[in-house]
This record gives structure tokens, sequence and C-alpha cells, in this order.
């Protein structure tokens, strides 16, 4: 009976299994491990993705950054947080995302059909607004550009930013104040 | 140098801090009426950063459809990325392996095939189990073997 039930976890269990242990059960061959780990993180990664990249593109990010996680979780050595390193990824691939625009050409602020208007509910001006937002967000250094990213993407509260950024409370609340101050310059250009 | 002193002012720092908490918490719609023009301008940036991009969240069942379609994906991509068995088979300058079986293959069905015509006079009742058409299959066969063995240790 107690063989059994440690063969075959159940839900409860699996949703209390630290990541690093899922990471390790991954690579034991427990695919279904993946599936909590992308159901526990997905909201930050979605939503972090979702501050910086156009909404047609939001999807398509989030998946590549899950799609790169997974070919990479057999190498993840664990020198950081599945959190913090899943993060980097993000942040890799929306820099990618990026690249990959500028070298087509294709400009940041693409025409914005009426179609787009349609489907979110939202008018032209507020997603040009949206765009233009995030191309400023996009020229920001990049403790500038995390810090806000933190408060405001993945709503962590400041004294969580502090401890994820090793810093004190102070430092944190200093470090928002000039990256408001850097992201109003950019929009003011 | 007075750059420097601008961003030195803890209280501000608290201030606006303070005041993207309540944004956050949809308590604070207007900027605080404040006589410090620098913090007014900051407030303004935060609400206008966080009306073009309100914060939004993932509802379970969204969730459940992203994972299925990142599946799809993956079987998708690792599909395109594994060729046919046929192209796998015929590709030889990529696969040595499969090239030097399949010719050793074929040297013994040449083999195979023109035994009979090299014993003179075969006939039904010549042949034994150590007749050397025999023999000549019999290595060729171990040799195809040996060497399979050897090029599937090697993967």
């Amino acid at each position: 009976m107690t063989t059994k039930y440690m063969e075959k976890p159940s839900n409860q269990v699996l949703l209390e299994t630290a990541d690093e242990a899922l990471i390790q059960q991954f690579r034991d061959g427990k695919k279904e491990a993946f599936d909590l780990l992308y159901h526990r993180h997905l909201p930050s990664v979605y939503r972090r993705v979702r501050y910086v990249i156009p909404e047609n593109d939001v999807e398509d990010v989030t998946q590549e950054v899950f799609i790169a996680a997974l070919k990479s979780l057999p190498s993840f050595r664990g020198d950081s947080k599945f959190g913090t390193w899943l993060r980097t990824l993000t942040n890799h691939k929306v820099a990618e995302f990026y690249r990959k625009r500028t070298r087509k050409q294709e400009p940041l602020l693409a025409p914005l059909s009426d179609a787009n208007a349609h489907t979110t509910g939202s008018t032209s001006k507020h997603l040009e607004e949206r765009v233009y937002i995030q191309r400023a967000l996009q020229h920001l250094p990049e403790n500038y550009r995390e810090i806000i990213l933190l408060r405001f993407a993945e709503d962590l509260q400041f004294n969580e930013i502090a401890e994820l950024t090793h810093q004190n409370l102070e430092a944190t609340k200093s470090l928002f104040r000039r990256a408001i101050a850097a992201l109003r310059t950019h929009l003011d250009d | 140098m007075s750059q420097q002193n601008e961003f030195n002012d803890p209280k501000k720092d608290n201030l606006l801090a303070d005041f993207a908490d309540r944004v956050m918490e949809g308590t604070a719609v207007q900027i605080a009426s404040s006589p410090d023009e620098e913090l007014v301008s900051l407030e303004k940036t935060v609400l206008r950063l966080n009306d073009a991009i309100p914060p939004a969240s993932v509802d379970e069942a969204s969730v459940k459809q992203m994972l299925v379609r990142l599946k799809a994906r993956v079987r998708r991509e690792e599909q395109a990325a594994t060729p046919s068995l046929w192209k796998r088979l015929f590709d030889i300058q990529s696969n040595l392996q499969i090239g030097m079986i399949l010719a050793a293959v074929a040297v013994l069905v040449l083999v195979f095939i023109s035994v009979p015509a090299l014993q003179p006079g075969g006939s039904a009742v010549s042949g034994t189990a150590f007749s050397g058409g025999n023999i000549l299959i019999a290595g060729g066969l171990i040799t195809v073997l040996v060497l399979v063995y050897f090029l599937s240790r090697r993967k």
C-alpha cells in the first residue's frame, strides 16, 4: 500500500513538492512533474511577458520560455532557485523577440488593426499607448526594468523584491524611484 | 552632484513606493495632492504605466489550455526535427553506420545469388551442411552480425 502510494503520488503530494524535487522527478523520467512546474510558474511568466511584449505575441513568447526550460531542465544545476532561473530565461526570450523584430526591420509600433482593438475590447489609442510604454521599458537599463517588472508585472511587495535582489528595503525603494524617473524621461522624449 | 542629491531622498522614495502599493491594491486612482512637483510627476508616470498595462491574472482553465497547446507544439517540433525512417535509411552520407550495414547486406545477397553458379555440375543432392557455398553464406552472416553488434555498441 505504501509502496504503491510512493510510486504514484497523488496530486496533493505533487502540489506540495518543492520545485527542486519536481525537477529531479522530471530527470528521473516522470514527465508529469513538468506539468506541475508549468502550472506553478506559468502565471508569473505570463504576466511578465505580457508586460513587455505586444498582446498578439504574448502566448507565443511564453510558450517559447517553457520550451527552452523543457530542453534545459536536464542540465539545470540548481545554482539559483528555479523561479529565478525561469525569470532570466524569460528575459532572454523577450530580448530575442525584440532582436528578431529589429532584424526583420518590423516597426516596434506596428500598425494596430481594428481587429486587435475588437478582440481585446480596448481602443486603438489604448493599445498604442501600451506598445509605446513597452518600447520605453525595453530601453531602460536592466536593473530599472527589472524592479518595475517585479513590482507591477509580478506584483511582488517591496520587501519581497529586496529579499530577492539581496538589497535592503531603502535601497530597493530608491532604485524604484530612479527607475520610474528614467521611464518618465523615456516617455517624455 | 545635484542629480545625486536629487535621488538621495528616502522620504520621497517611501512616498512613491507607498503610492505604487496603493495603485496595485486599486485604492489610488488619482495622484496624491503634494506640493512636490517631482513626486507628482513620478506618480503620474506610475498611474500611466498601470493604466496602459493593468495587472492581469491567468485562470486555471487558461493554464490547462496553454499546457495542451505547449505539448502539441513540442510534439510538432520533435516530429519536424526527426526525419522519416526512409530518409534516415537512405541518407548514407550523414549516417555512415547504416550505409555500412546496407553495403554488407548487399554483398551478402550477391554472394548468395552467385553461389549456385559457382558450383560446377551442382545438383539437388550435391549440397551438404559443409559445402563451400554454405560456409560462405554462414561466414557472411556472421560478419554482418559482428558488424551490426559493434556498430550498435558504438552508438
